[in-house]
């Protein structure tokens, strides 16, 4: 076995450790890092039957629970456009696994999408955002547990996503709305299926809060 | 035990580090201030360039692996040598992010300050920070 191999779960307890340090203020943590320690001599001992916890760990996945689809939606980028609305419904009811889900098949949509059905025009806008929405999808997806920064990538993320929707048309109504109360009353926005506002950013704290902008096909 | 200890010490993994500042780094697209590279490089770049500095211990196993893919992660995340690579809408993004960071207070990592006590941002220098990047935002998306 190679060593880097033998040396796995140490590097993993020392990751977790770190994790944990990051979490909160340091040296508030010494309780668990020295549990931490324990934990590592522990693992060490048992070296093999902790890497076989470990992929069993791994082999868990991520219940899907939302998987009915929002919308009939016909537009050249139904799919990103699909994975975006179920991202933001998730985040109007505060949760943020399903949030990570959503995020995640928005990140394949994104990957899969058709660039053959867009014109020049509409493929620039696409190059133009794909790398950037992927990644604010991907910070979206790592980060269930932490709806706070959830929301400041979604942000970024509904401008573009409204952008892409502008150039190739949503194939839908849509509803591009303004809360002008997130992030300390700078305000932001976001694409909705529906009038009747429901907030992403604010969630169920102040789901009315809002208004529509603009109205797109 | 003693005996993995030590050989694993054998198997280091390869340093951050070249020569100088690559040729898309940050200062490429703007003119980023003295006060401000100082602040970068004290606190920022050991993690978010191609430029480590690294103590003494960090050839010590396994932390320099645990290093190693930190830096990595950092990398990735944010490295400002290849900022001027960046498209526009990321390095707004990223500006972006560094505002967030800031005011939440989440760079340099608790980790990071753990063993580099000399890397925290004081309050003058969160405001530096946030002057700039405010500043590079604007002129980036004019």
């Amino acid at each position: 076995m190679p060593l880097a191999l033998a040396f796995q779960p140490v590097l993993h307890t020392l990751r977790l450790i770190f994790i944990k340090i990051d979490a909160g203020k340091p040296y508030q943590n010494m309780k668990t890092i020295i549990l931490n320690l324990v934990t590592i001599s522990v693992l060490l001992t048992a070296c093999n039957s902790a890497a076989d916890k470990k992929s069993a760990n791994s082999n868990q996945t991520t219940k899907e629970t939302t998987d009915q689809k929002i919308s009939e939606s016909k537009g050249p980028v139904n799919e990103v456009l699909d994975g975006y609305l179920k991202l933001k419904n998730a985040l109007t009811k505060d949760n943020d696994k399903d949030a990570a889900v959503a995020a995640t098949e928005l990140i394949k949509a994104l990957e899969s999408q058709n660039k053959k059905i867009l014109n020049p025009e509409q493929a620039k806008v696409f190059a133009d955002i794909e790398a950037d929405a992927r990644e604010h999808a991907e910070h979206i997806a790592s980060n269930s547990g932490n709806i706070v920064h959830q929301r400041e990538h979604f942000e970024t993320l509904s401008q573009e996503i409204y952008e892409l929707v502008k150039a190739t048309g949503a194939g839908q109504k849509l509803y591009y709305t303004n809360c002008p109360m997130y992030n300390d009353n700078k305000g932001a926005n976001w694409l909705s299926e529906t009038k009747d506002v429901s907030n992403p950013y604010l969630g169920q704290a102040m789901l009315s809060c809002g208004s529509v902008k603009e109205e797109l096909n | 035990m003693l005996l993995i200890l030590l050989a694993i010490q054998f198997v280091q993994p390869a340093r951050n580090q070249s020569a100088g500042n690559s040729e898309m780094w940050i200062a490429s697209i703007t003119k980023v201030p003295e006060n401000v590279q100082a602040i970068l490089q004290n606190s920022c770049y050991d993690c978010h360039s191609n430029n480590t500095r690294y103590p003494w211990y960090a050839a010590i196993q396994p932390g320099s692996w645990w290093m190693a893919s930190h830096i990595k992660k950092g990398k990735e995340e944010l490295n400002f040598d290849e900022f001027g690579n960046y498209s526009k809408r990321r390095q707004l993004s990223k500006l972006k992010a560094i505002q967030g960071s800031l005011e939440e207070q989440t760079m340099p990592l608790p980790s990071y300050l753990l063993i580099h006590r000399g890397a925290s941002l004081s309050q003058s220098d969160q405001k530096i920070l946030k002057l700039w990047t405010e500043d590079l935002r604007n002129k980036i998306s004019k």
